[in-house]
């Protein structure tokens, strides 16, 4: 048996290092993990929708350059629950932050 | 063959009933209709509604206006309800000196003593002293840290408060654990050299020792004198996740008792109540004083302005300036309201005693001789002003299958709750009383601390439930409840309002269970005891037991919980009591239109 510690997916391709930091620090604050893996993919809608699908928790964030999209699982590809062209860093934190609140069950943050 | 329509002014909405005659004997029933009330009660803005009202009714039948050869119209009964809130004590703290709530994620977890530093500050520091250690969102989490773990070798640093949402990323990065309280959004407020201690809950638990006087006393060193002054302190961080209190030797908090006044009332057996005896007594009072003249307090004192700024309302509504406003009855009910303390850091609040005071004022004769004089006019018929609207009320409800006389009719509307007593030999018995779902409303808005009334009405109409997946909710009643698209992700995790137009967000972070417990209670306190008291006036000899049926008409009666209430609390006293059905068709809309229907027989035998 395989066993994967259950953690939040992060697809990215060649992402803004700055905003992948932020990302992680928003996740970190509520106290979950998150692993990273790199991607060919180039649509974001799609690295954020495979990302919650592969999660065992069901929730993903997507990277690509500087666009950034948040998914969770049972939602239809591109229907992104979350997603920004060059967010702020604020917008960032907070995108890790959600991606972590629906797995805590608790209402997204709002800004 | 004759058309007679029946119609009846509410405050909310205008309901019209249309039947047909034939030689003075009722065919049949052939529509109904409702709309909303053009323009205040009582006034010719009415017609423009009225005639809405019945080319809808008459559109049902495929037949014009024009063929109504009687409109019948209701006698609106001269009274209008208010209602007004005000708290009876007060907490002011002058100089800041708390912080107590709830960020989403604090760090570490127990209590911490020490003078506070800021962050710019930091070198400043000296080894002789423990201190708590505050920084604004300027510098990120990983300044901080580095900083802290820095300093750390140096001075003692036992516990932190940050601006930014950031505990946990300094706390992961520091080499010491210390609790950490973040999210405190007026961070520039906290005075610098002062002594503070904080405390961070173990994960599932409340703070223990700075929501208890003794455990601020132990951690700040204070004396008896001091203790006692914490005391409101402590009572508003119970239940808190973490808390800070600062020690400000100039502060003072206090818990101001206001006057709250008398209220006087003049009545056949006259009578004056102090307001902070409570509601209980209140009511025991204005139940024992028999008819009431007029209802006053105490100047310059939080009852003398209530009732004053009820009466102030009135005049401006009814217009009449010359006419005395006299409040006939109130409802006053006892309530707790979380209350904004003046002084306070974060916005934090305290549960202050409260009392909601709805009112009814007498006023003159509405002028419906006028709506009358404007719809003949305008469609060329007989109008007749055909009788008291509780009498209409009572007909109306008689048409519920299953009912018999002696009958009580309970119409609970918005402002008023009406209830009439008709027996055997069709004698109308009839009372007007202060309190109904305005007062739940504002009830509901001031025991959540909600901002908008709007919400507290909709909390107070629809059931609620929990966004717990995108996919699945939880309703109140425990029951889960699937959907097949996915949610809105902006519902996710939030308590909802099942409205006709789908889910509706509140916005506010109260649980479920919460908003429902006061939504209830708020509904208990205002509608069973009004329908007790105002059930108990009409009945024969004011007993309730004399009463066998009671028949729920008007807008409360369509409420989803209301009902059930009150068929529980009458089956007490064996009184068989549900929600109307008029003419077994309507539910509980239509009463009075349905009576003003029926009252043409009784005209035209009289004739």
């Amino acid at each position: 048996m395989i066993s994967r510690r259950p953690s939040i997916f992060i697809y990215v391709n060649q992402p803004d290092p700055e905003f992948l930091k932020q990302i992680l620090a928003g996740i970190e604050e509520e106290g979950i993990s998150s692993e990273v893996f790199d991607r060919e993919e180039t649509d974001t809608g799609l690295l954020a929708f495979e990302a919650a699908r592969d999660s065992m928790m069901g929730s993903g964030i997507g990277i690509c350059g500087v666009d950034i999209a948040m998914q969770m699982r049972g939602r239809k590809r591109g229907d992104n629950v979350q997603q920004y062209h060059m967010p702020t860093y604020e917008e960032c934190r907070i995108t890790g932050t959600n991606s972590a609140r629906v797995i805590k069950k608790l209402s997204l943050k709002e800004r | 063959m004759r058309i007679v329509a029946g119609v009846d002014i509410g405050n909310s909405t205008t309901e019209v009933c249309i039947a047909e005659f034939e030689q003075d004997r009722l065919v049949r029933f052939l529509a109904s209709a409702a709309v909303m009330t053009t323009g205040t009660k009582g006034t010719t803005a009415n017609v423009h509604g009225i005639l809405a009202a019945l080319k809808r009714a008459m559109g049902q039948i495929g037949r014009d206006i024009s063929d109504i050869a009687m409109v019948r119209l209701n006698e609106a009964a001269p009274v209008i309800g208010d209602t007004a809130m005000e708290t009876l004590t007060e907490t002011i703290i002058t100089d800041s000196s708390m912080i107590g709530h709830n960020p989403s994620t604090p760090a570490g977890a127990g209590q911490a003593v020490g003078e506070l530093l800021s962050f710019e500050h930091l070198q400043k520091g000296t080894a002789d002293r423990p201190y708590i250690v505050y920084a604004s969102a300027a510098h990120t989490y990983e300044e901080v840290a580095a900083a802290v773990n820095r300093s750390a070798k140096i001075i003692q640093i036992n516990g932190m408060i940050l601006q930014a949402d950031e505990a946990v990323l300094v706390e992961n990065r520091l080499e010491k654990k210390i609790p950490i309280i973040d999210e405190v959004l007026r961070i520039d407020k906290i005075p610098e050299g002062k002594l503070a201690a904080i405390e961070v809950a173990l994960p599932g638990q409340y703070i223990h020792m700075l929501s208890n006087p003794y455990g601020i006393a132990t951690l700040l060193g204070l004396d008896a004198e001091e203790t006692r002054m914490v005391t409101p302190i402590a009572k508003s961080l119970i239940g808190n996740r973490s808390a800070v209190v600062i020690k400000t030797p100039n502060g003072d908090i206090r818990e101001n008792v206001l006057p709250a006044g008398e209220i006087y009332l003049d009545a056949e057996h006259p009578e004056r109540i102090q307001l902070d005896e409570g509601a209980e007594r209140i009511m025991q009072a204005v139940m024992n004083a028999g008819e009431i003249h007029d209802v006053a307090g105490e100047e310059n004192t939080n009852i003398g302005n209530m009732l004053r700024r009820i009466k102030k309302g009135m005049q401006e509504v009814s217009c009449d300036a010359g006419s005395e406003i006299r409040i006939t009855d109130i409802l006053a009910v006892d309530t707790l309201a979380p209350v904004l303390i003046s002084g306070a850091l974060a916005g934090e609040t305290c549960l202050e005693k409260a009392v909601g005071i709805a009112a009814m004022v007498r006023t003159q004769q509405l002028p419906m001789e006028a709506i009358a004089e404007e719809l003949r006019n305008r469609m060329h018929t007989e109008v007749k002003i055909a009788g008291v609207e509780a009498v209409m009320a009572a007909l109306g409800a008689l048409t519920t299958p299953g009912t018999t006389l002696p009958l009580a009719m309970l119409d609970m509307g918005g402002g008023s709750t009406d209830a009439a007593v008709i027996d055997e030999t069709q004698r109308v018995r009839r009372v007007h009383q202060a309190g109904a779902g305005e007062l739940v409303s504002m009830l509901i808005q001031t025991e959540l601390g909600l901002t908008s009334r709007t919400i507290a009405e909709q909390i107070k109409k629809y059931p609620l439930a929990k966004v717990e997946s995108l996919f699945h909710m939880r309703m109140e009643n425990g029951e889960m409840h699937f959907v097949e698209e996915s949610l809105d992700p902006r519902l996710y995790g939030r308590v909802v309002l099942l409205t006709e137009a789908g889910l509706v967000r509140i916005e506010q972070d109260i649980p479920m269970e919460r908003i429902r417990e006061v939504r209830r209670e708020a509904k208990r306190k205002v509608f069973v005891m009004n329908a007790v008291r105002a059930l108990t006036s009409v009945a024969p000899g004011h007993d309730l037991k004399k009463i066998s049926n009671v028949v729920l008409v008007g807008g409360s009666a369509l409420d989803f919980e209301i009902p059930e209430m009150l068929t529980e609390e009458f089956a007490n006293y064996r009184i068989v009591c549900g929600r109307g059905n008029i003419r077994g068709k309507e539910g509980p809309r239509n009463a009075v239109a349905t009576g003003l229907v029926l009252s043409y027989i009784m005209d035209a035998q009289r004739t």
